[in-house]
């Protein structure tokens, strides 16, 4: 799968703006340095006359006062323009979600939905989607490059971001705020997808977990050991709200904020060996657990789909 | 020239002191005694050590019966081997050592409690004195001198009461025989703190082991024996044990009926917060509920993990405080312990002790 993180390949209407407004400082920058380089050719090797007109006041005036003046108000303008254009408000039927930044991991709750999910956001191609970004505990940064800009979750403040995306696709969104240890490792993925595929996708969320009933073994277990004291999986007595949602955490295509592929084989390292994949991080270590228990949870893990 | 007469004297007596030291002529039989005067040259240096690095240890309360009765638990088993006990004298190859290892009830008197302390836990270079089995344990140490302030009052009786000694033990052999093994000797040094029935004793000096399930009596013991649980008290007595022995210790105290419930105890309003703890947690401070991997019934709850309804509060209190303070770590799953305990404020864990003291105690085998 194609993912991607990159402000220069926008997918979103924020993020073609801000492309924009980049590529006309780079070009602007490129023509004004250019230009700047070839009146000093001119200054030093150019005939009199030339040496006299680039030496005359008015050539200072316009070219050191009125030329940056004009240049840098317009810019501005533009700029204005543009942010301005983002501050848009919410439409009725947009979709609201909300995310808040955990070190070292992202919540995500689908506003009046009963759907809570985590480390991915799952958006409708073209319909305006509104997130309420917070914190649980220290300043974050929410940054999907190829849809918007960054904006900042601080505790104790809500901030609201306002997107629409306009290419369906798989993006890479990353912390852009250091956050103590593991900041890089607190990624996440925006999927957008075609509105059908969308709420398709949306109406299985709300579904308590399906457990195959080859994995009740590893349901016995993930109760027995305490993960359920942390984590939850709609359908289950595992009603934890410390960590993230696991009702169907089989079908999220990363693990453990985009660190980890999601695999079976992950699931595993991870409940056994997290403090060295993600120093730190708030999930005890179970070195307790046997490589067949590891296997059985990554297994009943792995089929939450 | 002075300088060189001096640096000659110098190499004279080093050289000196060599040769008599290779000669081999002083006797280091312990059978002689010390040359006369020696011993109070040795007292005196040794007095004036233990003072000077016992400054500035501060005493806790001593006054406190488990402290008491685990110190007396331990003196049994650790001390009176060599010190002798009130009503049982030291054996006559104990006191062929020199130093002789003194009588305490009359020395303990002499030191303070904080030098006593600083002597169990330290030990006393060629005395024979060892340095306490786990340093990380205060708290042991402390016992054992809470209970060394009190030996010089205690009558044999007494004595014989606090740590336990008296005829139940000869029940022990009869049951354990009919568990085909020689569990008898173990399990009476087992029993002296943890009875017979593994309730402990109601003072809450020791853990119950009646509500634990054989799985993790059986890794608790293994832990103690390894080394990776710190105990000065439960160490020696592990070591002792072979792995048989431990599964059929394991074995017959998970097999005991637990002691009815404990009446609650203490302060209403710490006991309300520590039930919230106990079964909601804390999850903005990322405070699990206890009971999420403590169930009360222990066929939802992993073998490994300890039941806590019903423990004596005083203990579960004590090593959540281990794990907090990273003292009890050393095991995989002491370490997930130690992740959630570091979260907890010393309130907490008043608070959450307190609850689980009170629930009523289920029985960990079928």
């Amino acid at each position: 799968m194609e993912m991607q993180q990159s402000a220069l390949s926008p997918a979103g209407a924020d993020a073609e703006g801000i492309a924009t407004l980049s590529w006309i400082m780079f070009g602007g920058g490129a023509i004004i340095f250019l230009g700047v380089l070839l009146l000093t050719i001119c200054a030093y090797w150019g005939g009199d006359t030339l040496r006299r007109r680039l030496a005359s006041d008015e050539f200072v005036f316009l070219g050191g006062i009125v030329f940056p003046t004009v240049t840098l108000v317009a810019l501005l303008i533009y700029g204005l323009m543009l942010t301005g254009a983002r501050v848009m408000a919410t439409e009725a039927d947009a979709l609201r979600i909300e995310v808040t930044g955990e070190q070292w991991w992202w919540r995500v709750g689908y506003t009046g939905q009963g759907v809570v999910t985590a480390n991915e956001i799952r958006i409708p191609l073209g319909r305006q989607v509104e997130i309420k970004l917070s914190s649980a505990d220290v300043i974050h940064s929410f940054w999907a490059p190829n849809l918007a800009g960054k904006v900042d979750m601080i505790p104790g403040v809500v901030n609201l971001i306002r997107l629409r995306a306009r290419k369906a696709g798989t993006y890479r969104g990353q912390c852009a705020e250091y956050c103590g240890g593991p900041h890089a490792l607190m990624a996440f993925h925006v999927i957008v997808l075609e509105p059908a595929e969308f709420d398709d996708w949306l109406a299985k969320q709300r579904q308590p977990a399906s457990v195959p009933s080859a994995s009740k073994q590893g349901e016995k277990l993930f109760m027995s050991v305490g993960c359920r004291a942390c984590h939850s999986i709609r359908g289950t007595s595992a009603a934890g709200v410390i960590g993230p949602d696991l009702t169907h955490v089989g079908g999220r295509i990363s693990i453990a904020a985009a660190t980890l592929p999601n695999t079976a084989e992950s699931f595993s390292r991870w409940i056994r060996d997290n403090q060295h994949i993600k120093p730190n991080n708030r999930m005890p270590p179970f070195g307790i657990l046997s490589d067949r228990d590891l296997a059985m949870l990554g297994a009943y893990l792995e089929g939450l789909q | 020239m002075g300088a060189i007469w001096l640096a000659i004297f110098m190499a004279a007596v080093v050289i000196g002191g060599f040769l008599f030291a290779w000669s081999g002529l002083y006797s280091v039989a312990a059978s002689r005694g010390h040359w006369p005067g020696f011993s109070l040259i040795l007292e005196f240096g040794m007095r004036s050590s233990v003072r000077t690095h016992a400054l500035g240890i501060e005493i806790p309360n001593l006054e406190v019966p488990a402290l008491i009765e685990r110190g007396a638990g331990h003196f049994q088993g650790g001390c009176a081997p060599c010190h002798g006990a009130p009503g049982q004298p030291a054996s006559p190859i104990v006191r062929a050592m020199l130093p002789v290892p003194p009588d305490l009830g009359a020395t303990v008197p002499t030191w303070k409690a904080n030098e006593l302390f600083w002597i169990v836990k330290h030990g006393l270079k060629y005395t024979g004195m060892p340095a306490w089995a786990a340093q990380q344990r205060d708290d042991e140490v402390w016992a054992v001198v809470a209970f060394l302030q009190r030996l010089p009052q205690t009558s044999t009786a007494e004595y014989r009461a606090l740590a336990n000694l008296e005829p139940r033990q000869q029940e022990v052999p009869i049951r354990s025989l009919a568990q085909g093994g020689p569990v008898g000797t173990s399990l009476a040094a087992c029993s002296r703190c943890h009875g017979l029935d593994g309730a402990g004793r109601a003072s809450g000096a020791f853990p119950r082991l009646d509500i634990q399930t054989t799985d993790y009596l059986f890794m608790q013991l293994a832990a103690y024996a390894e080394g990776t649980r710190h105990s000065g008290i439960m160490q020696p007595v592990a070591t002792e044990l072979e792995e048989a022995e431990m599964r059929r210790l394991a074995d017959y105290y998970s097999s005991q009926r637990p002691a009815p419930k404990q009446e609650p105890i203490g302060d209403e309003a710490l006991r309300t917060m520590g039930e919230s703890l106990a079964t909601v947690g804390l999850p903005d401070q990322g405070i699990p509920p206890c009971m999420s991997c403590h169930a009360e019934d222990a066929a939802a709850r992993d073998p490994l993990y300890p039941a806590l309804a019903g423990q004596y509060a005083g203990y579960t209190s004590q090593q959540l405080e281990l794990f907090k303070t990273g003292r009890r770590r050393a095991t995989p799953a002491a370490e997930i312990m130690s992740v959630i305990a570091e979260r907890l404020t010393s309130e907490h864990i008043k608070a959450v002790s307190l609850y689980l003291a009170g629930l009523p105690a289920a029985r960990a085998a079928p």
